[in-house]
Order: C-alpha cells, then structure tokens, then sequence
C-alpha cells in the first residue's frame, strides 16, 4: 500500500521503491483503490443514513473518523497506514440507524463479533471492506523522534517494507524545512505483526485487491515475558503501570464490544463496586472487570490500549484471557459469524477442561 | 526581579533542596507518558516536553477528602443515630515542577470558577495558597499547541512563581531561572551558590529568542479572528446536525476534560463502610452521559452530539460571556476574549479519534457566518418580491 497524506498532489508516476509481492500496490493502485471507494460509498449513499470512513485529522500522522452524508464529503477520504481506529466502535451507539461502515481486516472482526451477539442487524450496514498490510503504532514513532512539529508525511511501498517520509519545519530558519525517511516496518502495530486477517472477513463491497497474511503466528511472547516474573512482580508491575491511570475510560470507549459504556459496573453506585476514588484498587478492578467482561468476545483491535492517555499496556489482560481461550476451546473471536462463541454455550464434557468426575 | 542559571546537571539536586521545605510534583517518564509524582531522591524530573497531565491535579486533586464521618446509634433508644465529623487536614505546601505556561495560566481560570463566581471554594483556596508553580518556558510550539489563540505565550508568566527559560550555554545546557513573585524569589535566593547569578549575556539571549518569537513576520500561523465566537456559538447552538458531525467521532470518553488544565467540574460522593465514611470530591467529566442523568432517568444531554457541544460552548461562549470584563483587563486573547481555554492542546493530542476543538471553534463561525449570510439573502430576496 503506497499513499500520500501531505497537502502535496499525488505524483502519478513516482517510482515505487519496493519490488516485493506487494509491488500490485503501488501509488497508483493507491489512488485507483480511493476512487473505486468513493464510487461505492457515492452508490450506497442514498441506501443509508451515513458513511462511517477515515478522514485526515489535525496533522498529517493523524486520521479522524468522518461521517459522509453526501457526495461532498467524499473528498475527505483518506486511507493509509495512519488510519489506526477501529469504526466499528461508534456503531453499538448507532443503533437504528442504517449505516456504511468503512473496515480493515482486524476492525471486521469486531463486526462479526457484534452481528453474532445479535448487537446489530446485519440488513442495516453496509460494509466497504478494505484488505490492509498494516497500520502505524505512533507511539514507537514518538518513541524515536518528535513528531509534534511533522508537516507532511508520505508513505512508499508496502508498510511492511516501506519508508514513512516525514517533512518537519525546520527550527532554525523561516523557511527551511527538512525531511527524514524511517522504515516503516519498525514502527507498525503489534496487533499487524501477527495479523492472520488482513482481508476483510465480511464485507458488502471489498476495495481490493486482496492480501496475504504476512503476520507471524502469535506466539504470546509478550505473555511469557511478563510470566516469568513472579506472582509479586508480576503484581508490582501492574501496580507501577495502573499508578497513572486516570479514570477517564477512554479504553471502556474505545472498545467496540463494551456495548454498556455508560452504564457500566464501574460508574454505578447501587450496586455499588467501585467507588468514586482514584486508588489503585478502584483501577485495578475496573481493568479485571473489562478483561474478564472480553474473554471469548475480544478480537484484539487493540483500541484499549491505543486510546490509553497514560499508555498502559491493558491489552496484554485481554491477551492473557484469549489465551486460554484458545487453549481450552480452541477458539478466536470474530472470526466466523457461524460460529458460537464458547462462552454463549456449554457442552456436558468439553475436550479440554478435565473434571474431577461426577460428584457423587 | 532575581534571575539564576539552573545547570541541567544540577536539576535533581536542586529539586531535592526544595523537596526538603515543600512536597515537590516532579514529572517523570512512565512508560511513554509524563507524569507528575511526588519527588523522591533517586528520581529523575524530566523537563524536555510537555507533561501528559496537566498542573491542575495541584490545585484540584483527583480525589480529594472533605472529611469523614461516624455514626453512633444510641444504645438506649435506637431510633437516635449521632454523626461524628472530623475534616480533613490542610494541604501541604507543595512545589510543582515542569510545567507549561499555558498549564500556569489555567490557575487564571480556575480562580475564576472557585474565588470569584460569589462562593469562595475553602478546599481549592487552601490548595491554590499552600502550591507554587515553577514553570518551563516552551521554546517552540507543538503542531497541537494554540496557546497564542488565547492569550498565552511561549515564555508568558501568568501564574507562575518562577519561570525556567531552556538555555544552552557553551557545552552547558540548563535554566535561565526567573522568579515572577516574592515566594518564587525566595526559592531562588534560598539555594545561595548553587544557583548562581544568570549572566547579561544569558538574558540578551533571551530577549533575542523573544524579539524572535514575537517577531510578526515569524512564519507562525497566524491567528484567526475569534471576537466572534461567543455569538457564533449561540447561533449554530441548535444546529444539531452540526454537532452530531462534529461528534460523530468522540467516544465519550474523559480524556479531554482530564488532561485540561482548566476543566473544574467535580462530583461530591459519600464512600461508605458500614457506619462510617468519607465524603469525596472527585473529578467529573461532562463528556459521560452520566453527567447530566437527572434522578427521574430523564438526561437533557442524551447524546455526543449534546456533550461535546457543552465542551466547546464552555470554553468559548459560556465563559466569555460570564467574565465579559476580562476583555478589558490582561490578560486577555488577542480576540479580546477571554476563555476558558489556554491552547494546551492536551485535548487534541490525547484524543483517541483526534477530535480538534481548533477545528469545531472554526467550524462555529464559519458555520454561524454562513447560515447569517443565507439568512441575509432570503431577507432580501422577500424583500424584493
């Protein structure tokens, strides 16, 4: 995947730097894939009340979600590597609308997660599918350069083996400006390093071409790290981590498949669990709750922890729970839509969890 | 005024001698986010960016104790209950370190909600007198920051007791110190040798980068004209389409009133164990819908749309309106209004879907002009016929 996400004109015959399998998606099947988007979104417009789709946000590393109601909206579109947010999240809050929705490989999971717990209808969306080789993770960007001050950036080749061509005002002088090219293969999500679905897994229009997974299969090495602490420092770590977190839910809202949102046990006082103090036990629940709320429903988008202001690693909770679930049933969510999630349903002996015998 | 050189070397020791006399807030790195905690000897302040969190948890804590309460029931005669309070202490005096002049301006606006609306706030007057603030002046602005928007500056003084300018000297980078008040001054003077005298050549320097910044060919981004937002607000109030646009993308979430260093709301919640308890005051965000949920389940701020209009209005309409005589006492925007908004841009660059109150503010008047002008037209227009 190659775009542009500066000001600047898109050059129809820049040469494209990679000659790897995924050389189809040069700058000019970029472009060509926008206009085969917005001549889909421009056919269903009169089928639904709205278009959720990416749009540029307040800097050139940054996409914001863009409602298009008509066909003058369609020249916010944009899609590139920094398209990052998962819009299936905004669709629980929508309901009884009839909506488009434009997805990734990794949001469409959550679209099968919310059509099998019956959470939408899938009569009511539209689905423009598009195949994904990644998205960034701008905090392993900002890790390594200031990025505040970044003008323009431009992507060439796939964001597997590509470059990310930042432009940066320059401080010293009025006019200078300087660029600097990173590879872009350093700083994509996790959750794209071990993606299996980079194809959209449902979709009413796919805006192709098509992808092949180039994930790593997941080997939870994340995981093993954090367990070879012991139980104390393993408790002393999520200690440190919860210590800076701020209550503002933006991980609960984040989350495409916590539908309660406001009406969440954390915010409830009759019952009464948690209460209003910012104490690190009154986090620390909050994140048990969610966690274990998600086990056998999270897809793994990862939006949790993307949205955290304080950048606390929660996703690694959600991980520890699809772990066992994979292990115990064999199971990953938002996968099929036939599938039953193995917490919807019980069988009298499953395969992997031994009982002690019958009790009597 | 007094003015010392603070080595960057010398940083930890120097907060550690003021840690002696005050509970210093340092910032620190956790994870990728600058916090602000408690100094202790073997930490690090970090001043090189903007803190994650805003000064205002100095002011007004997350949680805070207003005190707490026993009952007793009378043994003799059960239907009579006596309650026990006790207060909570006063706060410590309290240094805080690192940050931005556009968070020590934020103490502007928040006397303004606790001295000044008629009822004095005891808890938020005893916190602002017992904390000092010993700010960093910024050396360049951040693609999120519009501080000049509303009145601020790079190097402003506005609620600070002592200013740090980043210099670098030679090979030696570190702080050309300034104190703003007589508390701030003492700070200064009280270290003796360790902070010596900031030289003339240090300070020529300074105003060279300040003729700089103010200089009004700079290539900065030029200020939009904002005089007219508190009534372009009103205008386009009821314009729901508009704001359900806008919010389309908000979560609902609360990082934005968090992380400002301006928003006060609060909620009050008696926390109780059994017979006894403590009354909390908590930070409350009008972003959550729970905000406004009135006891008969009836919400008048239902939707996004509603909230995030509430946010906007606040900063931009509400307040301008409220204090419409700051207009004439400094410091107030170059639109000669004063918000209830410093240009942090906390709000835009935390946001998880980006949502950029710049953006909404520009959108108000553009929206509000154009909607005046078509009305304008079709004036006219019944006009002829």
């Amino acid at each position: 995947m190659a775009s542009e996400s500066s000001a600047s004109a898109l050059s129809a015959n820049e040469p494209s730097v990679n000659d790897s399998a995924a050389n189809e998606s040069s700058t000019n099947a970029s472009a060509d894939r926008m206009e085969t988007l917005r001549a889909k979104i421009a056919a269903e417009l009169p089928n639904v009340d709205f278009v959720l789709a990416y749009g540029r946000g307040f800097d050139p590393l940054h996409a914001t979600p863009v409602t298009v109601r008509g066909e003058k909206d369609l020249d916010r579109l944009i899609f590139d590597p920094t398209c990052v947010q998962n819009l299936a999240t905004s669709l629980y809050g929508l309901r009884g609308k009839r909506l488009g929705v434009v997805v990734k490989g990794c949001d469409s999971r959550s679209i099968v997660q919310l059509l099998q717990e019956r959470l939408w209808e899938r009569e009511n969306l539209v689905i423009f599918g598009l195949p994904c080789e990644g998205v960034l993770d701008l905090a392993k960007l900002r890790a390594t350069l200031d990025i505040a001050s970044a003008r323009a950036a431009s992507f060439t080749g796939s964001p597997r083996d590509g470059l990310l061509r930042l432009t940066f005002n320059d401080d010293g002088g009025h006019d200078g400006e300087r660029t600097r090219e990173i590879e872009t293969k350093g700083l994509l999500a996790d959750k794209c390093l071990r993606c299996q679905h980079p194809n959209p897994l449902v979709f009413d229009h796919m805006i192709g071409p098509e992808t092949l997974p180039q994930g790593a299969q997941d080997d939870y090495a994340d995981l093993a790290a954090l367990e070879k602490l012991s139980t104390q420092e393993r408790f002393d770590f999520w200690k440190r981590q919860m210590g800076r977190c701020i209550r503002c839910y933006a991980c609960r809202n984040a989350c495409p498949l916590c539908v309660c949102k406001h009406v969440c046990l954390a915010d409830s006082r009759e019952p009464h669990w948690l209460s209003a103090e910012a104490t690190l036990q009154e986090k620390w629940l909050f994140q048990v709750m969610h966690a274990l709320h998600l086990a056998g429903r999270c897809t793994e988008c990862g939006e949790c922890q993307r949205s955290c202001p304080m950048g606390i690693p929660i996703l690694l909770l959600k991980r520890m729970m699809n772990r066992e679930l994979k292990e115990l049933f064999n199971y990953q969510a938002g996968v099929s839509l036939e599938a039953i999630p193995p917490l919807h349903t019980f069988l009298m002996e499953e395969d992997r969890i031994k009982d002690r015998g019958l009790l009597w | 005024m007094v003015t010392r050189f603070l080595k960057e070397t010398d940083l930890a020791a120097v907060t550690a001698a003021w840690a002696r006399d005050y509970r210093v807030l340092a910032p620190v790195r956790e994870g990728a986010a600058i916090v602000y905690r408690v100094f202790s000897e073997d930490m690090h302040p970090f001043l090189g960016r903007p803190p994650t969190s805003s000064a205002k948890e100095a002011l007004l804590p997350q949680t805070e104790n207003l005190f707490t309460y026993t009952y007793r029931k009378d043994h003799a005669d059960l239907t009579r209950t006596e309650v026990f309070l006790s207060e909570a202490l006063p706060p410590e005096p309290t240094l805080i370190l690192g940050p931005r002049p556009c968070d020590a301006r934020g103490r502007h606006l928040l006397d303004r909600v606790f001295l000044e609306r008629g009822v004095t706030d005891p808890q938020y007057k005893a916190h602002s007198a017992a904390t000092l603030f010993v700010t960093v002046a910024c050396t360049s602005l951040q693609n999120t920051c519009f501080c000049h928007w509303t009145g601020g500056a790079m190097d402003d003084e506005t609620g600070s007791d002592v200013l740090l300018h980043p210099l670098v000297v030679g090979n030696t980078g570190g702080f050309v110190a300034k104190a703003v008040t007589l508390a701030g001054e003492k700070l200064l003077t009280s270290l003796g040798a360790s902070l010596p005298e900031a030289t003339q050549e240090m300070l020529a320097k300074l105003d060279e980068r300040r003729a700089k910044a103010t200089d009004p060919e700079s290539p900065s981004e030029p200020v939009p004209d904002l005089s007219a937002v508190a009534e372009s607000f009103l205008a386009v109030f009821d314009d729901l389409d508009f704001w359900t646009d806008q919010s389309a993308r908000c979560l609902s979430c609360g990082v934005c009133t968090y992380l400002c260093p301006t928003c006060s709301c609060f909620n009050i919640t008696d926390e109780n164990h059994g017979l006894s308890g403590r009354r909390l005051r908590t930070w409350d965000t009008c972003m959550s819908a729970l905000y406004t949920l009135e006891g008969s389940g009836h919400n008048p701020r239902f939707s996004r749309a509603h909230r995030l209009r509430n946010r906007v209005g606040h900063k931009f309409s509400y307040h301008p309106r409220e204090f419409p005589q700051a207009a004439t006492e400094p410091p107030s925007s170059p639109s000669g209004l004063e918000f209830s908004c410093t240009g942090c841009g906390r709000c835009i660059k935390s946001c998880p879907v980006a949502v950029d109150i710049r953006r909404i503010v520009l959108d108000v008047i553009k929206t509000a002009t154009g909607a005046a002008a078509a009305h304008k037209t079709a004036q006219k227009a019944e006009e002829a016929q």
